[in-house]
């Protein structure tokens, strides 16, 4: 295929993908399992980078003409029944693979396949390309399922910490010399070294810079990924890193309650202002709570604040541009 | 290239109260993300119980055990203009939890930072994040603080973050509960002794850089942390650490020490103790629900452990950091230092 028949999409392009513009994933619990059912279009193209860049990606879209990267998130109850159709409109072979869960195997260039499986365990999860690990997971196929307890509106596990809202954080690192070799179907030959780095397929574009606060284009001002809460909103965030580089997570104004690390359930319930986020599928679940400040003086009440990766190399894109990596804003209102 | 000043000027004057983008209309800063043009003074402010003063210096040096020097950036004590260098790390701040404190920063017309006190949870315009209040150039602003959690923390520089703490501006912050020094929180253990373990990498190459460097639209490989040095609390941890006082720590059987652990680089660590056993009894400035007993730990950039040792063997037990790159895990080095018992 040649590069002008690729979807050529700058970040304003993804506008039309984004979850109805809403950042808050709304949930009712249901007294009973329910079938899901969802299709995602294998799609590819290129997204523009700050500095001009174009890299190429691949994403489980919503549309046959869009690019999602990351997938739709979703959000589901223990005991639902997902029927999740791919449809696979490259001329390579893809799968969709949740680990420990299901595992569709190769879906061949141009095929459309429907996986059906049953979602028991409550608690976040990667949907990702398996194939070439980690290869095409890195192009961009990948997104977030959420399974909440059965009947449970506010909890991440029976028992857990509670919440009023949640969010996914899915941090992203790209390096583009790996992309365009496999969008030649080469292997990649020099050492990973990621340029650009992405929260829930965007990056920060700090005031000044074009496309701030758009929330199409501004990681800061994403729904799906600033915080906005009044006091006592505790918000659960489900973090999952698609890339390969560790990072810390960090967030200013309030400390992380976290609960769980790579899916298991911590022992203690520690307060964190920075977190250790593996690479390569590492999770964490986290409850921000929106509590006052508790260094202000006066006490705060609203106030904005950021969450950025203190491993600050993550804040960078093409080697400088501060402030436009993966970062996002924390808003107390 | 992508020209960053034709590309943003169309942009400036959003975002209400905050910079318009800095840097446009602002001589010295040229066309780069720099957000010193709405600057104010805190109007938050009261009485104060006590107060740092801070100036910067950003040609200070640190010569390596290899004999080599690198250039360090710092803040120094005290107010008024820029110093040609001073301590690295940085002058400790010791505050006793409730205080209300202030920590004042001078900067002059030269260049723009700020003081965010990681881990510490103010106010927004106490908080020292340039984009979201205002980077620091030609006054002093006053930054307003209540440490409410006894533990570890540290300062720094959250201007152009990613070069100017890597080029050295932090230092260590250290809340004590109102029992003062010995006691770790209300309640908890006590300790005989001290030892401040901030471990750090550094990249020769990033510290030949200017302090705009990353924020102008070049490529200037920040993307990229090539350490070739491994430091403890601005000592080398080639040789130099096993001895320097403070990191290096000789004590008695029966004797308690306190460490207290910042990772204060970039790419992940891993501290084995040597064979001691040491309890984590705070963690980010916060008591943990049970303490933990451990032989190694693995921390990430910005994280604090607050370690007590007791002890009940003489020997000497080598303390040894390994960074590990942050993709591949490959350890780059290791800074060492030791517990010596009695």
């Amino acid at each position: 295929m040649k590069r002008r028949d690729f979807l050529r999409i700058g970040s304003a392009g993804l506008a039309g993908s984004l979850l109805g513009g809403s950042g808050l994933l709304a949930w009712t619990p249901r007294a009973s399992a329910a079938t899901i059912d969802r299709t995602f279009y294998v799609t590819e193209g290129f997204i523009t980078q700050i500095d001009g860049t174009d890299v190429y990606f691949r994403g489980f879209s919503s549309s046959p003409n869009g690019l999602n990267v990351p997938g739709e998130a979703l959000i589901v109850q223990a005991g639902d029944t997902l029927r999740i159709t791919i449809d696979n409109t490259l001329n390579v072979a893809t799968s969709f693979v949740i680990d420990g869960v299901v595992d569709s195997g190769p879906i061949g260039p141009g095929q459309s396949r429907t996986i059906t499986f049953t979602v028991d365990t409550p608690g976040s999860y990667l949907y990702h390309d398996g194939l070439n690990a980690p290869h095409n997971r890195l192009l961009g196929l990948h997104g977030g399922l959420a399974v909440m307890p059965s009947g449970s509106s506010n909890e991440l596990y029976p028992g857990s910490p509670t919440f009023v809202q949640q969010y996914f954080w899915i941090f992203h690192d790209i390096d583009p010399a790996w992309h365009d070799r496999l969008r030649r179907g080469l292997q990649p030959n020099t050492a990973y070294t990621p340029r650009y780095f992405t929260l829930n397929g965007l990056s920060g574009r700090p005031p000044g810079a074009p496309g701030n606060g758009d929330p199409a284009i501004d990681s800061m001002h994403d729904p799906r990924s600033a915080l906005h809460g009044s006091i006592g909103d505790r918000t659960l965030i489900r973090i999952m890193n698609a890339g390969l580089a560790a990072q810390s997570v960090h967030t200013h104004g309030n400390h992380m309650e976290w609960l769980t690390e790579n899916g298991v359930i911590r022992p203690d319930v520690w307060e964190k202002d920075c977190l250790y986020l593996d690479g390569d599928k590492g999770a964490l679940d986290v409850i921000y709570p929106f509590e006052v400040p508790p260094d202000s003086w006066p006490p705060a009440r609203t106030g904005e604040y950021p969450m950025h990766l203190h491993s600050e190399m993550s804040q960078t894109a093409a080697g400088g541009y501060y402030m436009f990596g993966a970062i996002t804003d924390i808003f107390f209102e | 290239m992508f020209d960053i000043h034709e590309r943003k000027r169309p942009e400036m004057g959003m975002g209400g109260r905050r910079g318009g983008g800095g840097g446009g209309g602002g001589g010295m800063m040229g066309g780069c993300y720099i957000y010193d043009e709405n600057q104010r003074p805190n109007d938050t402010l009261v009485t104060p119980d006590v107060t740092f003063r801070r100036s910067i210096y950003m040609n200070g040096s640190m010569t390596m055990d290899d004999g080599n020097t690198v250039t360090i950036w710092g803040f120094n004590d005290g107010g008024g203009g820029m110093m040609m260098g001073g301590p690295f790390p940085s002058p400790a701040m010791r505050v006793t939890q409730g205080q209300i404190v202030h920590t004042q920063l001078s900067v002059p017309m030269c260049c723009a930072h700020t003081i965010h006190h990681h881990g510490i949870e103010p106010g927004w315009e106490s908080d020292g994040v340039g984009h979201i209040s205002w980077d620091v150039s030609g006054t002093t602003y006053t930054y307003q603080w209540r440490p409410m959690h006894p533990g570890t923390y540290f300062y720094h520089c959250h201007t152009n973050t990613v070069l100017h703490a890597e080029m050295g501006m932090y230092g260590a912050l250290i809340v004590d509960p109102p029992e003062g020094v010995g006691t770790l929180y209300s309640g908890g253990p006590t300790y005989d002794m001290e030892a401040f373990w901030v471990v750090d990498e550094i990249d020769s190459f990033w510290h030949t850089l200017g302090w705009t460097a990353g924020t102008c639209g070049a490529d200037v490989g920040l993307n990229d942390l090539n350490p070739d040095y491994f430091i403890i609390t601005g000592v080398d941890g080639a040789r130099s650490a096993m001895n320097a006082p403070g990191i290096a720590t000789t004590m008695q059987v029966g004797q308690k020490l306190l460490a207290r652990y910042i990772c204060a680089g970039y790419h992940p660590q891993r501290i084995h103790f040597g064979g001691l056993t040491g309890t984590i009894h705070i963690s980010d400035g916060r008591v943990l629900p049970r303490p933990v007993q451990v032989t190694e730990l693995r921390a990430h950039s910005g994280e604090r452990y607050d370690i007590i040792f007791e002890p009940d063997t003489p020997g000497e037990y080598i303390i040894s950091c390994e960074i590990r790159h942050w993709v591949t895990g490959e350890v780059l080095g290791t800074a060492r230092t030791r517990i010596t018992v009695e």
